[in-house]
């Protein structure tokens, strides 16, 4: 009777280490998933912040830290869409915008940089601004020259399809902004602020004035590879800047196709 | 969750190298350092100094550095460079010494919240902070390591152990090695039931204290000296020693990788040793400086028209199968040993670099 009770007693304790066994085991699944997955979170957030901030948002939380870095702001716009959307079904207006920033996002991105927000049919992209670039730059302005080869081409698809032909003016401009997390406790982002984002929307509205389609400053200027080809623009005063502002028309670059 | 499960899903193209022939005496040298020949050596032999570098280098040559510590930030660092073979390779050594799998994956996770001591937390936190270099790591973080309980030297060691691993990382990673056997090894039985007397082989032992090597001279020697005291002095003396002396690429060309890795991490030290040493070689100050600031030049031969732009992308990337594209593009039409060399390079030029904190004042 005894031996039958330690037998029931030691089968019923199998069974529960077994069962045992088999929860923490789903638990040690279920865990492992959950650590790929926040690993690709982490991973995919690096495309959005400095990987030392997401680091600190998962370590202490979203917190006020900023940083003075001085980076290569592209800002670009689209000339005369808003006319040109007047014209279109919303459907087809949201379809070639999309396409746009889909393929200017991509000239971007292969040149090393990071578009930081769209604003209605205009694009603020970063160079420098997630990893320290000392060719941030060089790699603003071949980006540049990209979106042209690019929009060339998207203009041609969109002739194929009987669709009207886009416009793009770029503006660059080099020097210090505040970067950190910006933001209501609801809304948070991975931002800069400052004048050079400023002037470089300033200079990208002064291509309208010059007529052409890519017009960098001379703070920008002076960093840039000596094979791009520019044209200095005259001065023309803008708002929220005392001097008249010179600017540089971005012609191409002598140094090949590929960019470094 | 075993270690080919959780590298299965790391991005990684396939191999650059088939493996070759490895010469004997040079195989007897590996053995000798590891107890074995690891599978890459295969595919490195084509650059000797490559082979011998690496094996010495990843060893942990330190005296000083409590034990333990340099495993676990082997693995952190190649887990921050996401470079499946070390990754892979270095999770089957931690389970061969004996770490749980548990503890492994929550190590993995965050090391923040693993059961870890002040001093290990902050050693790891530094050997990562080594691996990004971006920002460099300051002084005061070498001080906060001071304050949980490091000595100078063993700073210094730890700082060659994240170096060394950012040098096997970036070897790896360029040429694409295949999984390491030992990560299908790990499981089996019979490893399993002689995984202590394995452990007890393969755990690193502690060396003597060694002087500076004689002579200390030429490129990086104070660097080499910031590690005065530790026997890692002497490996990476020798180290950079082969990789300059090799006859495969010019040593022309090696400079110019070198400054360009030391443009991209902020290395001003390394860069200005690299103009000067490249005055030598007939490129002139203006010549370096284009060459720096556009990565092209007339006076780049074809091979360094390919190499010196590819420099800076091996610093720091998101995506491990652009790199690794990137690297097939540049090797066409290289021979095998320029490849090897060209890597192992680079690896070196990324280690030295980041090492050479050890001499920043702020």
């Amino acid at each position: 009777m005894a031996w039958a009770a330690v037998v029931a007693l030691l089968a019923a304790l199998g069974v529960h280490a077994w069962r045992t066994r088999r929860t923490v085991g789903a638990l040690e699944r279920r865990l492992a998933t959950a650590r790929r997955e926040l690993e690709a979170l982490q991973q995919a957030f690096e495309r959005f912040a400095p990987a030392e901030v997401v680091e600190h948002v998962i370590a202490e939380g979203v917190s006020a830290r900023s940083e003075k870095k001085e980076i290569t702001v592209l800002f670009a716009d689209l000339q005369g869409f808003t006319e040109l959307g007047e014209g279109l079904a919303p459907a087809d207006l949201v379809t070639i915008l999309n396409g746009y920033f889909e393929r200017m996002s991509r000239a971007i991105v292969e040149h090393r940089g990071y578009v930081s927000k769209f604003l209605g049919d205009g694009i603020l992209a970063l160079f420098g601004a997630l990893d320290a670039n000392p060719w941030q730059t060089n790699d603003a302005i071949h980006a540049a020259l990209a979106m042209r080869r690019t929009l060339a081409d998207y203009n041609e698809t969109l002739a194929a399809a009987g669709r009207p032909a886009l416009a793009m003016g770029v503006g660059v401009h080099r020097g210090p902004v505040v970067a950190g997390l910006i933001g209501s406790e609801g809304l948070m982002e991975y931002d800069v602020i400052g004048r050079t984002v400023n002037v470089a929307s300033r200079v990208e509205r002064l291509t309208r004035t010059h007529g052409v389609d890519i017009l960098v400053t001379e703070a920008t200027r002076a960093a840039l590879d000596g094979r791009f080809r520019l044209r200095p623009m005259p001065p023309v005063a803008v708002k929220g800047i005392a001097d008249a502002l010179p600017t540089f028309a971005v012609e191409g670059f002598d140094g090949g196709a590929t960019a470094p | 969750m075993t270690a080919p499960a959780v590298t299965a899903e790391m991005e990684w193209e396939e191999t650059l190298l088939p493996a070759g022939s490895v010469p004997a005496e040079l195989e007897a040298e590996v053995r000798r350092q590891f107890g074995a020949v690891p599978s890459w050596v295969a595919r490195v032999a084509p650059a000797p100094w490559v082979v011998r570098a690496w094996a010495t280098m990843v060893t942990q040559p330190v005296a000083h550095l409590p034990p333990g510590i340099g495993d676990l930030a082997a693995l952190v660092v190649s887990q921050d460079n996401s470079c499946r073979y070390c990754f892979g390779a270095q999770r089957a050594v931690l389970r061969m010494l004996g770490y749980r799998e548990a503890y492994i994956a929550r190590l993995e996770r965050d090391f923040h919240v693993a059961e870890l001591s002040d001093a290990e937390r902050a050693a790891l936190d530094f050997a990562r902070r080594m691996s990004r270099a971006d920002p460099r790591p300051a002084r005061a973080e070498r001080e906060r390591l001071a304050q949980v309980g490091f000595t100078a030297p063993a700073v210094a060691e730890l700082a060659f152990v994240a170096a060394a691993i950012v040098f096997a990382n970036r070897a790896a990673t360029l040429l694409a090695l295949p999984p390491d056997p030992l990560e299908q090894m790990v499981d089996r039985p019979l490893v399993r039931l002689l995984r202590p007397v394995i452990a007890r082989r393969m755990r690193s032992k502690p060396r003597r204290p060694e002087p500076l090597p004689e002579p200390n001279e030429g490129p990086f020697a104070s660097v080499v000296a910031a590690l005065e005291g530790s026997p890692a002095a002497g490996v990476l003396r020798r180290a950079i020693d082969g990789a300059l002396a090799s006859p495969v690429l010019p040593r022309r060309t090696k400079m110019l990788l070198f400054a360009v890795v030391a443009r991209a991490l902020g290395c001003t030290r390394t860069e200005s040793e690299m103009r000067a040493a490249l005055a030598l070689e007939s490129l002139g100050t203006a010549d370096v400086e284009g060459i720096l600031a556009t990565l092209a030049s007339s006076r780049l031969d074809a091979r360094e028209t390919r190499l010196v732009p590819f420099a800076r992308e091996t610093v720091r990337y998101h995506r491990i199968a652009a790199v690794q594209r990137r690297m097939r593009e540049v090797a066409r039409g290289l021979e095998p040993a320029e490849i090897v060399e060209t890597v192992g390079l680079l690896a070196l030029a990324n280690a030295v670099c980041r090492l050479s904190v050890l001499l920043d004042a702020a």
